[in-house]
């Protein structure tokens, strides 16, 4: 047979096919992250300061860690809309009850992830097993979490002093200079990342995201996969929301309503796409950061709040154009280099 | 053949198009139909309070005022509302509260315009409207128990500033949305006082005000970008219950705690944690109970006809006071509270 | 007969879900049962219906628009100022009606030219929106809203309103759109099969425009009736809404993933969903249980037949082929 592929220097450094979907996508992100900074240290002297830096990532932190759990279930071609809502159940019925049992105080985060489990599988089970189109799903989860967590707060709030004094510490807390929060949220990036790309579980994941209705032919059995990609994102939206409890101190029954759209903004600017299979966690970080330089920079800018709104929306618009437009790059290249080479 | 009989069918449909249209034109009116409703039962006077919405601990508060109005005069209290904060559920809430007849309703409105034609509605079928709070249009309600004239609230909060600071400093706004009217008003007085007063001469304000939907993580955010982008800034002031403890805490966490504060309206028990750690040295508002109280009450007393809701007529509120009706309906409930280290334990809400 | 029950089957237990929403709804509460009151509460729910009837194409393209409420905001925003600043509504109505569909053609532009996902084109647009709805409504509200404006909230046929009177004929025009005219049979085709369409012959770009321009239309004209119905304008108007319209257009029997539904769906889902929650305020249920209600709903609407059908396959009796 005379069909050697010939071994490009480009395809030994893996610049072709999917890994090089995978990094020029992620490219796309941090470009446009740069130029928002540079944009944005013109425009105003404070803006390039460690300081002001180390600000604007205490404030991404939180919507990273949630944007890392949207991407696994975007990547498998869902979307998980109760995100806001699992955050504010989490944080607000376990504090409540570590307020109200304080031995229970040190196991927040076991609790956690421990609810987060249930409430993911809910959601998995209604997508994976019931056949449940995922936006109308967890669209129900939404309101019946947010309205659970009405019903149990009954309008009363829990205050910063009864929460476990450990998790205020983490949240006011600096190591080496930088927040606590944000070597989480490192933390929680790179750990998932690692797992997406190098566990056959994480591989399986991009592999059914690609192609979904083929999967079933190679193997995979995609109720697992779908469900547990759920699981992994409740976990990580109710590790997030009582993360997000610790560092607001007062905790309402309202807690992260709306958050939804902020995690999904994330996501979709940092090139995960939305019809699955392509993009990263890494690139869903980034996209949280850019909102937070983007809300940072506009009111240093001292714009009004109405120019935020209509620049965050452009810019979500630019950045899936920017995407598209990369992806569109990369596969005409790709595609091409195989046929000739397959020619010759 | 078939052409014919589809434009014989299409004439007669556009025929019957034109005459149903005459026939409703003929038929249109401009008064609402009343509908059956109950008649009006003799002796049980109903009120029903309807808050923003039912989540906020604030609004409980002001319930638990209510309520206890109801106890004492002897009627039927209910709280009503939706648990989100959207104008169009309080105002699908105050539409369905109408046919139930209840003597009186007691609002605070999410937007006071567009709950206007609903509060209007509900005063044709002869149901007293009085709001609390965050006041409706004008001509929609008989009266409002305002808790601190919009004068008096930027003193307080500006008050409540230079305890916290008291060599002054710069003085960053946070509000809840662009359209909250009482908000926006503080916002211009506090303004104008800087500006004015010598009283206030030694704080200077940042123009841009930032506005946070009194969500909690959002105002931690712009509490943080504010801190960044104005070094000198000393007192972040916020009218909203929500924004201004969650600015603090932000201020916490960014490791300020005692250099920049926050200040501004909220309950006791949202910020009592950071007068005893002295990271906040001073908080205001006023007995959300008794607003409620007075507000329940005197709408009682309209619905029974004590009073008739006409400017320098006194509402006695018993033990909560009496008060005098002012210009437009507007009463002035005006006992502002500021909380500091010596007092925070003395309040339970 | 049993062609039209198994066709219209969903349609069928919207209906039945109705009536034993009525019956619970006059059970919780005596003053549900009255007509006028029951009008009235529809009233309510008119800007809802218009959006989810331009909401219904797109979703029938098999795409999405979140995006509606923000539009509608422009549109009442506008409505509002050139009210106030005399312009007549017959002039009015187009220039708003035009820009708002503009910016749904916007949308449609950037889904179906450049080829970008609905959801992530839309989540932008629902922001921009609202900011450009902000920057035209300025710091306060727009009130005193001429006599004009007011008449589609404030007219009755005998003791009908003439905004529920104008849902149910937009419900009319958009059963013939979608169920006689090319723009509906092309637009369920590519829901259906978007790429087998394509190859034969159908306008992808130009049906897909034109259907976020009409759901952009559709939002300027539920602007109108906020602006009729509750006198006044804001920034904020509408905000957080897109999420029930979304329910009822799914409600209604119309697909997520494009290629079916229908325009009556759409209505009796509105009229369920408006039962429930007219019967729920009219007995002061508190707002956390009416949240629960409708997310269940939602998710038993489509889960049980799902579900029943998992458990038909599982345990179900083995007819011999005949």
């Amino acid at each position: 047979m005379n069909g050697t592929l010939i071994a490009d220097w480009r395809e030994r450094l893996g610049l072709t096919g999917g890994a090089a979907a995978l990094k020029v996508r992620f490219l796309g992100v941090v470009v446009f992250l740069l130029l928002l900074c540079v944009a944005f240290s013109i425009l105003s002297p404070r803006f390039f300061t460690f300081d002001n830096g180390r600000s604007i990532l205490f404030s991404a932190a939180i919507l990273m860690i949630a944007a890392v759990g949207q991407a696994l279930v975007v990547l498998t071609g869902n979307l998980d809309l109760s995100v806001g809502s699992i955050m504010g159940l989490s944080a607000y019925v376990i504090y409540d009850i570590a307020g109200q049992f304080v031995e229970l105080k040190p196991f927040v985060m076991v609790m956690a992830i421990a609810l987060g489990a249930v409430l993911g599988l809910i959601n998995g089970f209604l997508v994976a097993v019931l056949n449940i189109p995922s936006i109308v799903a967890t669209l129900g989860t939404l309101s019946i979490y947010r309205g659970f967590t009405s019903f149990y707060a009954n309008a009363q709030e829990v205050t910063s002093g009864t929460l476990p004094g450990w998790m205020r510490d983490l949240a006011t807390g600096t190591v080496l200079g930088l927040p606590t929060y944000v070597w989480v949220a490192v933390l929680v990036v790179l750990i998932v990342g690692m797992a997406l790309r190098y566990l056959p579980w994480g591989r399986r994941i991009y592999a059914y995201g690609s192609n979904s209705k083929a999967a079933h032919f190679y193997g995979l059995n995609s109720t697992q996969i779908v469900l547990g990609s759920y699981v992994g994102a409740g976990i990580i939206a109710a590790f997030a929301g009582v993360l997000l409890g610790a560092q607001v101190g007062n905790i309402n029954s309202l807690l992260a309503n709306g958050y939804e759209l902020q995690v999904l903004a994330a996501v979709v600017i940092g090139g995960v796409s939305i019809w699955g299979g392509t993009g990263s966690v890494y690139g869903a970080a980034i996209g949280a950061i850019v909102l937070a330089t983007i809300n940072n920079g506009l009111v240093l800018l001292q714009v009004q709040e109405f120019y935020r709104l209509l620049i965050q929306g452009v810019a979500i618009v630019l950045a899936v154009a920017v995407d598209a437009i990369v992806r569109n790059k990369v596969q005409s290249a790709t595609s091409r280099r195989s046929i000739t080479e397959v020619k010759s | 053949m078939f052409n014919r009989k589809r434009q014989g069918s299409r004439l007669v449909t556009a025929i019957a198009t034109v005459a149903a249209a005459g026939l409703l034109l003929a038929g249109c009116s401009s008064t609402a139909p009343t509908g059956a409703g109950p008649e009006a039962s003799g002796d049980e006077v109903k009120i029903f309070m309807a808050p923003k919405f039912t989540g906020l601990a604030y609004f409980e508060v002001a319930r638990e005022g209510g309520e206890e109005a109801g106890e004492d005069l002897g009627f039927d209290f209910q709280y009503i509302g939706s648990d989100k904060p959207d104008a169009t559920e309080q105002i699908a809430t105050l539409t369905n509260a109408i046919p139930q007849a209840p003597a009186a309703l007691v609002v605070s409105a999410i937007d006071g315009d567009a709950v206007a034609p609903a509060l209007k509605q509900a005063r044709e079928a002869g149901i007293k409207v009085v709001t609390y709070d965050a006041d409706a249009a004008v001509d929609s309600r008989d009266l409002f128990v305002n808790q601190l004239s919009y004068e008096l609230a930027a003193q307080v909060m500006l008050d409540a500033a230079l305890v916290n600071s008291p060599d002054g400093g710069q003085v960053a706004f946070i509000s809840a949305s662009p359209s909250a009217p009482n908000h926006t008003a503080h916002v211009k007085i506090m303004k104008e006082l800087i500006d004015s007063d010598p009283a206030y001469s030694s704080l200077s304000y940042i123009d841009t005000v930032q506005f946070a939907g009194d969500d909690t993580a959002k105002s931690q955010e712009i509490a943080l970008n504010l801190i960044q982008a104005n070094p000198d800034l000393k007192v972040i002031i916020s009218s909203s219950a929500v924004s201004a403890p969650a600015a603090q805490q932000a201020i916490i966490n960014a490791g300020k705690g005692g250099e920049v504060f926050a200040t501004g309206f909220a309950l006791a028990s949202s910020v009592s944690d950071f007068i005893k750690s002295g990271d906040s040295k001073a908080f205001a508002l006023w007995d959300p109970a008794e607003l409620g109280y007075v507000a329940t009450v005197a709408a009682f007393q309209l619905a029974t006809g004590v009073i008739k809701g006409e400017e320098g007529e006194t509402i006695d509120a018993g033990p909560a006071g009496t008060y005098t009706i002012g210009k437009d309906g507007e009463v002035l409930y005006d006992k502002p509270l500021i909380f500091t280290a010596d007092n925070i334990d003395d309040y339970s809400f | 007969m049993t062609r039209f029950v198994r066709s219209y089957s969903w349609e069928l237990l919207l209906v039945v879900l109705i009536v034993v929403a009525g019956i619970w709804s006059s059970n919780l509460s005596p003053y549900f049962l009255d007509p006028v009151n029951l009008l009235t509460s529809a009233q309510f729910f008119v800007i809802f219906s218009l959006m989810a009837f331009g909401l219904f194409p797109v979703v029938v393209h098999g795409e999405i628009d979140i995006s509606l409420a923000s539009t509608l905001a422009v549109g009442s925003v506008m409505f509002g100022q050139l009210a106030v600043a005399g312009v007549p509504l017959i002039v009015a109505l187009p220039i708003v009606l035009l820009a708002t569909g503009i910016l749904g053609a916007i949308n449609g532009v950037l889904v179906a030219v450049a080829g970008l996902p609905s959801l992530a084109v839309t989540l932008g647009t629902l922001g921009a929106y609202r900011g450009l709805a902000y920057i035209l409504a300025g710091d306060t509200g727009i009130t005193g809203i001429p006599a004009e404006y007011r008449t589609l909230g404030s007219t009755w046929v005998g003791i009908v309103p003439l905004a529920v009177l104008l849902v149910l004929v937009v419900a009319a025009a958009f059963w013939v759109l979608m169920a006689t005219t090319p723009f509906g049979r092309y637009s369920y085709a590519l829901g259906n099969n978007s790429a087998a369409s394509t190859m034969a012959g159908a306008p992808v770009a130009r049906t897909r425009i034109a259907a976020y321009t009409l759901a952009g239309v559709m939002s300027g004209l539920a602007g109108l009736v906020w602006v009729s119905q509750y006198q006044s304008a804001r920034g904020d108007n509408a905000d957080g809404t897109i999420l029930f319209v979304l329910t009822a257009v799914v409600l209604g029997g119309v697909s997520i993933k494009g290629g079916s539904g229908r325009a009556v769906g759409v209505l009796l889902a509105i009229i369920l969903l408006g039962t429930i929650q007219t019967g729920m305020k009219l007995a002061n249920v508190p707002g956390t249980s009416q949240t629960l209600v409708i997310g269940a709903l939602l998710i038993g609407s489509i889960g049980i037949p799902s579900a029943l059908q998992l458990l038909r396959r599982r345990f179900g009796v083995r007819r011999p082929a005949s």
